[in-house]
């Protein structure tokens, strides 16, 4: 089948010295302190990630999982599970493997330590400062973006020490060319750069509170470009520079093709930041943009199991390996997880099966093979490669890393199959309709009640991968344990020759001409990626036609706008969409489908991408005050078995209205039209209409002070989508 | 020879029963229409079937032949050839070659085959970029396929067909009367439980929505008064319209089982609202 493989470095000179120049030999040192201590920071936020996961798993099943808190209820920790395990988990696991693989890619040590050191506790901070905001309520609302302002600034600054460090390294390398796994880098390093910059532009309001530079459409299409592309550059392409560092490594193998790292790469890149609007298909998005999502999805498929396959193809030859390594086992099941949930995600962008499968668990369970298949499995796999290295030992068990494998292995399929069973169920029960042309489930719970059993299979299955890695970091401190850290690793390689002197660097195949020039690879890449945000965004922002004026839309009263900043402290967005769709189907069940000019003084959208509960876009005007107000304080007294959590505590704070003014001047600056002046006047408009509500709940028997938090936010659900509302039955009433 | 002009004689016939159908015909001769068109289909199927089994039953036979064939290096290595290939057992048109020859550098010691992209990958790759440029331009350069909004009116209409054009018409009164039967009645209960009973009280004694129980209405008491407001609601009052959701004859069973529960005295009660109005007791049974 294949020639016998002989690893390089036994072969007897290299091209240098056969040219007879005689390059000086330097001696250096691998810092493999900050390696280690980006692992340990890897597996500690992991679990702490998980656990919160594991957490709000169960309150979907029991919503008494809460705990009774405000901190704990699942709007708040959800964006927590996915901020710690994205960021925390698998950013300190990109740091790790970076960190160890670049510098002895470039046969250098780290730029600065000082910078790594920055780096490394500045990351920490952040994570922190995450599990602390995000429990308070202080959220943006935009997925996988919620952290606030001043956050986001320390987020840009640690991130450009990551960025120093990481050229710094590059310019001084004793490696002419760059390897593959350094492109997937560069790659990561820019677009995450652009990816946080420009869609966490947002005006501040107060310490912890800002309002999005973008609105309702344009927001949508900027948070969804980065919320795919956050997948793509933090989850995607670093962790495929890992794996060609350490699968070849493990395997002891060379990468199946060189020609097809290239391909994939360049194609990868330019056409993965186009994906975005699949995001948004069948919203109030315009249509060309959603065909450009579904066109570059659909072409997305194959540069992503380039990546796949020159992976697993590189191990052929070394199968005999896998069945023993618990390492090669981890990165096999990693791999094919990432083909699995890179096929399965053009096949969700095609608009027939979205329509299906958008809102459901379909896609949570879509998201978590590539979670805890790829970048889960792939982590471990490079933690159990690593330490024994870093502490000069052996493996403490193999035994309990391949227990590891399996109850990780089963962990996922017991998560992922009922939810992909429950995702399917519920999409189609939400558009059965019966014989009599009616729906066969208008009641929105029962479809929801269906699938509780589901909601608790996959608590188990997250809680098998949990034991999983449990195991690992009790084999990680034992292997510790047995050996030395090798805080500082020698090595030796030549000083680069200037390039000039080496004729070898003429000819040989194009692509080598820009990798040994890290400046021109890193401003091509900046150009691939640039270009399909470009293309989207500008004609969304600039072409009028794209979101059209709806004169019967209005910006927000003041206690409208103070309900809605409650809406959005309370996660409310992570269980309801408000994007009523164009299916029959949703029209029947919510009322008329949204449009784009309904949007236009959201700041930030709230269109939300799973509907745990029903869509709220059309709630206005369609239940009493007093109904929210019981279902606010218990949700089950109005609708039976209903999984929502209570939220008494909006009926003990009493609204904060002190920032009001300053909120009214930012969005008056960010365009909203209220009057000139109005910053002054809008606290009494606040109070008039808190009164009235209050006024109203009380001819129905309901004593509340006006003063309440829970009556701004019955303001801002009876103001939800009634701007456009046709009333046929308004005219009914009138005529009887 | 005598296959391939058998099939043009069907794809012939069936080309002209296609022009036929696409002709108004008189309504009767459809279905016949229609008939002739299946057994066209399942002939053409049929003889399809039959020259792939042929084919392959050749290609079999002849694989001593077709191997000699293919290991002339003349024919080994041109475009039909590799074609050819496919069906001596060698895929290398589609898995490529695996030359592994090392790219004479490494980093770390990796270093890296110059293998070719696999065949299957490249085409499939080319395959999705014609897909993607099909489907844009078929959408959006040419505008031939429908947008959100249009599949959206297309299903709508399609809906008017399926669901009878009964009077949705809120003013007009209908002329029903209660239903009696307890299989109508439990039925009733069933729907009010789930439905009705968060808002109006399980023994529809009124909580957020008035007591359903007592003589007092506000949108009147009378079967077809109850019927019309559960069919369209109250707006701005918080009764939804459940029309969509319940069916008409659903809505007249909770309608007839709230009848039924006119003086039953629930516990915890709400005061009355609305209008006095004494509503007939339901005939006997």
């Amino acid at each position: 089948m294949q020639a016998e493989y002989i690893p390089p470095g036994t072969a007897a000179s290299s091209p240098l010295t056969q040219k007879g120049l005689a390059p000086a030999v330097d001696t250096f040192y691998y810092d493999n302190k900050i390696v280690r201590d980006f692992g340990i920071a890897t597996v500690f936020w992991g679990i702490a990630g998980m656990m919160v996961g594991l957490l709000a798993a169960f309150q979907l099943a029991q919503p008494e999982a809460n705990l009774h808190t405000s901190f704990t209820t699942f709007g708040r920790i959800r964006p927590l599970h996915t901020n710690a395990v994205i960021f925390a988990f698998v950013g300190n696991g990109i740091f790790m493997g970076v960190y160890y693989s670049l510098q002895r890619l470039c046969k250098a040590a780290m730029y600065s330590k000082v910078l790594s050191r920055v780096h490394f506790w500045g990351w920490q901070l952040i994570i922190l400062s995450a599990l602390i905001s995000l429990p308070l309520g202080f959220t943006t609302s935009k997925e996988y973006a919620e952290l606030e302002w001043p956050i986001d600034i320390a987020i840009t600054l640690v991130w450009v020490v990551f960025g120093w460090n990481m050229f710094g390294t590059i310019a001084r390398r004793r490696e002419r060319h760059l390897y593959v796994g350094i492109w997937f880098y560069i790659a990561t390093l820019i677009t995450v750069a652009v990816l946080h910059l420009v869609n966490s532009a947002e005006v501040p309001v107060s310490w912890m509170k800002s309002y999005s530079a973008y609105a309702g459409v344009q927001d949508a299409l900027v948070q969804w470009w980065y919320g795919h592309n956050a997948v793509a550059f933090f989850l995607t392409t670093p962790y495929l520079g890992l794996m060609y560092y350490f699968l070849p490594k493990a395997a002891g193998r060379p990468v199946y093709s060189y020609r097809l790292s290239i391909i994939h790469f360049w194609s990868l890149i330019f056409i993965y930041i186009w994906a975005g609007p699949h995001h948004l298909l069948y919203t109030a998005l315009p249509d060309w943009a959603q065909s450009l999502g579904v066109a570059f999805s659909v072409m997305l498929l194959a540069p992503s199991w380039g990546g796949m396959i020159n992976g697993l193809l590189t191990l052929r030859g070394a199968w005999d390996k896998v069945r023993t390594e618990p390492v090669l086992k981890f990165m096999v099941v990693a791999v094919t997880a990432y083909g699995m949930a890179t096929f399965e995600g053009p096949m969700l962008s095609l608009k027939n099966v979205n329509a299906i499968a958008h809102f459901t668990d379909w896609i949570v369970a879509h998201v978590h093979v590539g979670a805890l298949g790829w970048n889960g499995f792939l982590t471990f796999a490079i933690l159990y490669w690593l330490w024994p290295r870093l502490y000069r030992t052996e493996l403490y068990s193999k035994k309990l890393a391949n227990t590891h494998f399996w109850l990780g292995t089963v962990g996922i399929l017991v998560y992922a199959l009922p939810l992909y069973w429950a995702g399917f169920t519920q999409g189609l029960m939400w558009k059965q309709f019966n014989a009599e042309g009616m729906l066969q489930y208008p009641n929105f719970l029962e479809t929801v009640l269906q699938i509780v059993p589901m909601y608790y299979l996959r608590g188990i299955g997250g809680t098998l991968y949990l034991s999983g890695v449990f195991l690992m970091v009790f084999n990680l401190i034992k292997t510790a344990r047995a050996g030395t850290l090798l805080a500082a690793e020698k090595a030796q390689a030549p000083a680069l020759v200037p390039a000039e002197l080496v004729e070898a660097h003429q000819g040989g195949h194009w692509h080598r001409w820009i990798e040994r020039r890290p400046f021109q690879l890193a401003l091509w890449a900046t150009v691939a990626i640039a270009i399909g945000g470009i293309v989207e965004m500008i004609p969304t922002f600039l072409v009028k036609s794209n979101v059209p004026t709806i004169a019967s839309v209005k910006p927000y009263t003041p206690l409208e706008l103070q309900g809605r900043d409650l809406y959005i402290r309370e996660g409310c967005s992570n269980c309801h969409t408000q994007m009523v769709r164009p299916f029959r189907s949703e029209t029947e069940r919510y009322g008329e489908y949204s449009k784009a000019g309904e949007f236009v003084y959201d700041r930030p959208f709230l269109w939300g991408s799973k509907r745990t509960g029903p869509d709220l876009h059309r709630v206005g005007g369609k239940y009493p005050h007093s109904w929210h107000y019981n279902h606010m304080l218990d949700p089950t007294t109005m609708s039976p078995g209903s999984i929502m959590p209570p939220y008494p505590w909006l009926f003990e704070n009493k609204l904060d209205n002190s920032t009001l003014p300053a909120k009214i001047r930012v969005l008056q600056r960010l365009g909203t039209p209220y009057p000139r002046g109005y910053d002054q006047q809008a606290l009494a408009d606040a109070r008039r209409q808190a009164d009235g509500i209050a006024q109203d709940l009380k001819k129905e028997d309901i004593e509340v002070m006006s003063d309440k938090e829970i009556v701004a936010l019955i303001a801002y659900l009876q103001r939800l989508g009634t701007d456009i509302k046709v009333k046929p039955e308004q005219v009914a009433t009138a005529a009887q | 020879m005598w296959r391939a002009a058998l099939l043009g004689a069907v794809l012939l016939q069936a080309g002209a029963a296609a022009a036929q159908q696409a002709a108004p015909a008189p309504p009767l001769a459809a279905s016949s229409q229609t008939l002739v068109l299946w057994f066209l289909l399942a002939t053409l199927a049929l003889v399809v079937t039959v020259f792939v089994l042929v084919v392959s039953l050749i290609v079999i036979k002849m694989q001593p032949l077709l191997r000699q064939l293919y290991a002339r290096p003349t024919v080994h290595n041109t475009w039909s050839g590799k074609v050819l290939g496919l069906f001596v057992g060698d895929n290398r048109l589609v898995t490529g070659e695996n030359r592994d020859e090392l790219m004479g550098h490494e980093y770390d010691g990796i270093a890296e085959y110059d293998n070719d992209l696999p065949p299957w990958w490249k085409y499939s790759f080319v395959g999705t970029v014609i897909f993607a440029i099909g489907y844009f331009g078929y959408y959006q350069v040419a505008k031939a396929g429908p947008n959100s909004h249009d599949e959206y009116e297309t299903e709508m209409r399609q809906a008017t067909l399926l669901v009878s054009a009964d009077a949705d018409d809120p003013n007009k009164l209908t002329t029903y009367t209660a239903l009696g039967t307890p299989a109508d009645l439990s039925a009733g209960k069933g729907i009010f439980v789930t439905n009705c009973a968060p808002c109006h009280g399980p023994n529809a004694e009124g909580k957020v929505g008035p007591n359903l129980t007592d003589e007092y209405w506000l949108h009147g008491g009378e079967i077809n008064h109850v019927y019309k407001t559960i069919k369209f609601g109250v707006q701005g009052k918080g009764m939804v319209a459940w029309k969509g959701k319940l069916s008409g004859k659903q809505i007249l069973q909770v309608a007839s089982y709230v009848q039924s529960l006119q003086g039953s005295k629930p516990a915890g009660a709400k005061e009355p609202q609305g209008e006095k109005e004494t509503i007939k007791p339901l005939a006997a049974k």
